[in-house]
Formats: structure tokens, sequence, C-alpha cells
């Protein structure tokens, strides 16, 4: 017996009123098309929100380099929460702009921009690389 | 908690967790982005055909909460992998291996700012104008989604559970 479940399905169920909305959808689609760039950028200038020492459970604000004596530091939960932020903010301020402009980001960018950052994120790792090949 | 269970059952228990939510949610995207790259319009047929008519649209959530939970559940684990995991991989000259997880790391990143869109562009599957974005960024979250789970399967037989 067959069925006829499509896998796209147009059907006249409304979206929810946050899923209609076109300040939400600016929001969104600014929030993760700036994202992948803003998370790069984060990470070349390191400016991490928090710097975590897992050794001593010791969470400070901003940047902190690795003491002497109490392991190492961690900074991917700062430059992660960082790149949140100002994502957002970003989402935010394009919320304000007109949407005849808003309207005019393309779409496409959300999933290109995470692709165009991967070769950036390879290079960043390099003295893994580097070690690894010695 | 700690005086019940040995401090290697507790961390093993949560990389079961995470395991557990990864397995759900590469599951969940797989399914959809096979269906948004091929899909078929009657569910009938072969396991192929019918792993590809999966109504997509009704996992967008699920794949949101189950990213952000791994994702959540992976950075409690991470503390201790930075000291446990990495310092002897390092030690041990496992430099690739290392690598790949600081690269997985970075990814997941990426990942977890995609969803807001990417939840945006399912919600609105009615919407034409969507398509396009909605399939680019599946797929390029289904890609990742494989990346992080085959990265930590290697990192977890290299120096993972009960290690």
């Amino acid at each position: 017996m067959s069925t006829t479940t499509t896998t796209t399905p147009r059907a006249a169920t409304p979206p929810s009123s946050l899923a209609a909305s076109s300040k939400f959808k600016t929001f969104v689609t600014t929030f993760s098309i700036t994202g992948p760039v803003v998370y790069c950028l984060v990470q070349y200038f390191n400016y991490p929100l928090i710097t975590f020492h897992p050794a001593t459970e010791r969470l400070v604000w901003g940047y902190e380099a690795a003491r002497s004596g109490e392991g190492p530091n961690m900074l991917w939960y700062g430059w992660t929460a960082t790149t949140i932020l100002i994502a957002a903010a970003l989402g935010i301020i394009a919320m304000m702009l007109p949407e005849r402009i808003s309207r005019k980001l393309p779409l496409a960018l959300v999933w290109i921009f995470p692709i165009l950052a991967i070769p950036y994120i390879i290079y960043s790792l390099m003295p893994w690389w580097v070690l690894a090949a010695k | 908690m700690m005086g019940l269970i040995s401090t290697n059952t507790f961390w093993t228990i949560w990389l079961f967790v995470h395991l557990i939510l990864a397995v759900g949610l590469l599951g969940a995207l797989t399914h959809q982005a096979v269906a948004v790259a091929m899909p078929a319009h009657r569910a009938a047929g072969g396991i192929v055909t019918r792993f590809r008519a999966v109504p997509a649209a009704g996992y967008a959530t699920a794949v949101c909460v189950l990213w952000v939970l791994t994702f959540i559940v992976g950075s409690f684990i991470y503390t201790k992998y930075r000291i446990y995991i990495r310092i002897p991989l390092e030690q041990t000259g496992y430099y690739k291996t290392g690598g790949f997880f600081d690269f997985k790391e970075h990814v997941a990143t990426l990942g977890l700012v995609l969803l807001p869109a990417y939840w945006y562009f399912w919600k609105n599957v009615q919407n034409p104008e969507y398509d396009n974005a909605r399939k680019g960024v599946t797929l390029v979250l289904a890609v990742m989604c494989w990346f992080l789970f085959i990265v930590g399967h290697v990192l977890n037989n290299a120096r993972g559970f009960a290690s």
C-alpha cells in the first residue's frame, strides 16, 4: 500500500507568529550570517568574554593567560560567548533598519559563510599541524 | 552524586549522554538532509526511498534542541578533556588527534550560530523564497554533524571511555 507523504509539505499550516514575523527573520538571518564571520574575527583577535582555568576551576572575565603551576586556560567558551553577543547585537541593529534594506541581505550567505570560515579555522590550527608533521 | 559513584563513572555517564544526544541529532539531520537533497514524493518503495520520504519540516525544532543540548553537555565534558585527555595526547605525540578536536570545537560553534536561521527557514517551509537557503543550511549542518561525530568517535578511541 502506498502513501502520499511528501517531504516538503507546503501544507496550509501557517507558520507560528514568531516564524511569520519579518523582524524576527531579519534578526535570525543577520545573526546566522554574521556569526561565522564574527567567530573568526573574535578568535583571530582573541577576544574571549571569559577565560576558564580547568585545573583550578577559576573563571575570569576577558582574556587571561595560563598561569604558572595552574594548568592550561580555555578560551573557546569565551570566544563562543563573545560571538553570540556580537551577532545578537548585529541582529538587533539590523531589525532597526528599514525593511527595504534588510530584505536585500542574500539568504545564501547563511550557508556560504560557514563554508568560507573552514579554511581559516584550519589555518588557525597550524601549530597542531606543524607539530604533527615533525 | 560523586559520593555514590566514582569520578570515572560520573564522567563516563556524561560522555554517554553526549553520545546518545549526538546519535539522535545525527539521525534527525541525516534524514532531513537526504529528504531536502533528494525529495521523494511517495513514501512507498525501498528503504532508500522511505529514508528520503520523511516529513522533514517536523525535525527542525528537534534538531535545534538536540544541537544545543549536545553542545552544552560537550562543553561540560570539555573541561575534563582539557586536563585528562588533551595533555596526555600531546605528551604521546597525538597532534593530529588533538588538532582535529580543536577543529571540532570550532565547527560546533559555527553550527550553533546557524540554528536560528535554519529554524526560521524550516518553519516557513511553505515559502519558496527560502527553498535554496533551507537546503544549503541543512546540508551544511548535516556535514558538520557527521564531522563532529566522526572526530568525537576517533578521539574516544584514542583516549575516551574509562581512560
